[in-house]
């Protein structure tokens, strides 16, 4: 026990040490920052070129001055007090006061509403709201011209109630784009930290410092100690960037976009731990298959080819989770949230969804445990035969041999 | 008697990689355990100290099997290894720690080795900026650093300078001196020579020669003599039927079978009027011995 503590911080001061680790780290960061002020820079950018202003203009008085009651919503507007000519809206656009202008007039019994901007292809989008605004400003002005009591009032303007029902029983909650992404990111953190191991173990082969290591300690407390070792630090550091990503989106995100992306309320402790507890299984499941393919090569370009098994494994899994979550009620995604390959990628988001209740998460922890047992047991009998093999990349058959080995 | 191999065998693929090998250190020491390449001595060394299983055998030391708890070993292997990327000082705690040192005990011997095989001023360095040489002294402090009982030195000179060899020299004696155990694989016939007392010969995973270095020197007739003469002395040792090893600026060395063969070339060169300056009827060395038992 002691000797593991002793490799597993041996592994963790060795990888925080290392330049390209703090670099990839720094980066990712940087980059999760900058990601999320992405619209505020943006936002920055068309503040510079002028004034999010739009010029109302009554050309034929037809609001008789109602239009000062426009509900001042995300935009702001400017009524015009005279007519303007194009030329003199174009010479405002120019100055930088207005964005664009909307000129309403008569012709005949029609209202011709006229959106004038500077650049039709770079334009952010006709203000429909605006549009619908004025239209609904105009029909009350009509109908209150008409002289009916409020009653009468009351039964001609409409006042739908909505909601929204299913059939099936199971109804999951959340936001379908937020958990794929969080699928992803919790893909690669378990697969990067995974792969970790078997370029650790290869580098220890290449390097020939094996046969020292094998007399120092046994070869369980090595691919023990190396692989809670780079877990560890894989677990601080998806922590890290999961809690930046949400504090740089409650920071820097307006709070109606965040809501769009991402309920926060599906967000409790009790997620965060099955989170966490997923990351640890899927990571075990992965890092010591991971370590036993790295113990089989002893030439560092012979890393790819051995590891493909495991990638092929882990991407299968993957999108067994990632496609079945389209269709988040189907057996499939049940299915998925239960095979140890691919349940760490799907349970957390079922957890998140409420589509699984404690028991399915019982049962599919018990599945993964007693899965890295098997996988661990295998790993570590060929990783002691393989370990002092210098000789080529070994084949199926060559570990086979080698398991049934004593 | 400490460490015993008996009748020990391992076989690789079908193919006998070690041949019913045995061996014993009675006493502190150097023991010399020689062969050519692939003739089986590093696979001995992983089954002494159970890196790899022996098919067949006892190994004990001092009644114990051998393995990492019951005995306090150090290894220098002969694939020669450094963690590269990490900091000489912070790999030797590495291993000081898994050998069951403390952090104070292990910063002390880090220290002591460190000055006597002269690499202080590398400790804070990453291993790849150190020479070969001194990757080779740093992975020697990880076979000691933990003193242990039973050394076991797998080509321990090959690549050192003459320089670095003298060091490590004067450390083995000091160990030996100390009462350590030591089993030292080489090439270099010389330096076995000088520190072993007893040497086992593997040829293809067979023992071709064991025993005491000095019994077995003894049971060798005498194989060459040295001449240093001033005049040109080839005819009279051609008339003698005589073979000429080597000759350089009237240094002779010529082949013999017994003693009474050089007797009677002196002889004949004094006869002769010849000035010798030099005579002297040579052992043969570990190397011939070597050669005649392995090579053909």
């Amino acid at each position: 026990m002691k000797d593991i503590i002793t490799v597993m911080k041996f592994t963790i001061k060795d990888m925080v040490k290392r330049k390209s680790f703090l670099i990839s780290t720094a980066i990712i960061l940087v980059l999760i920052v900058l990601g999320f002020n992405v619209p505020n820079i943006i936002n920055s950018f068309s503040n510079e070129e002028g004034a999010e202003k739009i010029l109302i203009v009554d050309a034929g008085n037809i609001f008789e001055g109602n239009l000062e009651n426009l509900p001042k919503e995300d935009k702001d507007y400017e009524i015009a007090k005279d007519n303007p000519t194009f030329e003199q809206i174009k010479e405002k656009m120019e100055n930088g006061e207005i964005s664009s202008a909307l000129v309403i007039e008569k012709e005949q019994n029609a209202i011709k509403i006229r959106y004038i901007v500077e650049n039709t292809t770079m334009m952010g989008g006709v203000p429909e709201n605006l549009v619908n605004a004025i239209n609904t400003l105009y029909s009350n002005m009509q109908i209150s011209k008409l002289g009916l009591t409020q009653e009468q009032l009351q039964s001609i303007t409409p006042n739908f109630e909505f909601s929204l029902e299913q059939t099936e029983e199971e109804k999951a909650n959340g936001n379908i784009f937020a958990m794929m992404l969080m699928s992803i990111v919790l893909f690669y953190a378990i697969y990067f930290c995974a792969y970790q191991v078997s370029s650790s173990i290869t580098t220890e082969k290449t390097s020939k410092i094996m046969e020292t290591l094998v007399t120092s300690t046994s070869p369980t407390t090595i691919v023990l100690g190396k692989t809670i070792g780079i877990g560890i630090v894989g677990l601080l550091q998806m922590v890290v960037i999961v809690a930046t990503a949400l504090i740089s989106a409650k920071a820097f995100l307006a709070p109606e976009l965040l809501e769009a992306v991402l309920d926060m309320s599906s967000v409790t402790p009790y997620l965060g731990i099955i989170t966490i507890i997923y990351f640890i299984l899927g990571y075990f499941t992965y890092a010591l298959l991971y370590a036993l393919t790295g113990s089989t090569v002893s030439k560092p370009e012979d890393i790819q080819s051995a590891n493909s098994p495991v990638a092929i494994l882990a991407v299968i899994g993957f999108y067994l989770s990632y496609f079945t979550m389209m269709n988040p009620t189907s057996e499939l995604n049940l299915f998925a949230s239960l095979f140890p390959m691919s349940s760490p990628f799907c349970m957390p988001f079922r957890v998140m969804m409420g589509l699984a209740s404690g028991t399915d998460v019982l049962i599919s922890v018990a599945i993964l445990m007693v899965t890295i047992l098997i996988i661990a047991r295998i790993a570590i009998k060929i990783y002691s035969n393989a370990i002092l093999n210098y000789g080529t990349k070994m084949s199926l058959k060559d570990i086979m041999k080698m398991y049934r080995e004593k | 008697m400490s460490l015993v191999l008996e009748e020990v065998s391992k076989t690789f693929a079908g193919k006998l990689a070690v041949d019913n090998i045995s061996l014993t250190l009675e006493k502190p020491g150097v023991f010399g355990l020689l062969g050519t390449n692939g003739a089986g001595k590093t696979t001995t060394i992983r089954m002494l100290l159970g890196i790899i299983k022996k098919d067949s055998g006892e190994i004990t030391w001092k009644g114990k099997e051998v393995d990492r708890k019951n005995v306090n070993f150090g290894y220098l292997p002969e694939e020669r290894g450094v963690y590269p990327k990490t900091k000489i000082v912070d790999q030797l705690m590495y291993f000081a720690e898994l050998k069951g040192m403390n952090k104070q005990e292990a910063k002390k011997s880090i220290a002591y080795w460190a000055k006597e095989l002269k690499v202080e001023e590398y400790l804070l360095m990453p291993a790849e900026k150190l020479s070969k040489g001194n990757q080779q002294k740093i992975q020697f402090m990880t076979a000691v650093i933990h003193n242990p009982e039973l050394v076991v030195l797998d080509e321990p000179f090959s690549g050192l300078d003459p320089v670095n060899t003298e060091i490590l020299k004067n450390i083995i004696i000091n160990l030996v001196k100390q009462g350590k155990y030591i089993i030292m694989s080489a090439h270099q016939m010389a330096t076995i020579e000088e520190f072993c007392s007893d040497i086992l010969i593997l040829n293809r995973g067979k023992t071709v020669l064991q025993g005491n270095l000095k019994q077995i020197k003894e049971t060798y007739p005498a194989s060459r003599v040295e001449i240093d003469v001033d005049t040109d002395i080839t005819s009279y040792i051609k008339e003698m039927n005589l073979e000429i090893e080597n000759e350089v600026d009237g240094k002779y060395q010529i082949k013999i079978s017994n003693e009474e063969v050089a007797h009677e070339l002196i002889h004949t060169l004094i006869t002769k009027g010849i000035k010798v300056e030099k005579f002297e009827i040579k052992k043969p060395t570990l190397n011939d011995i070597f050669i005649e038992k392995v090579g053909e």
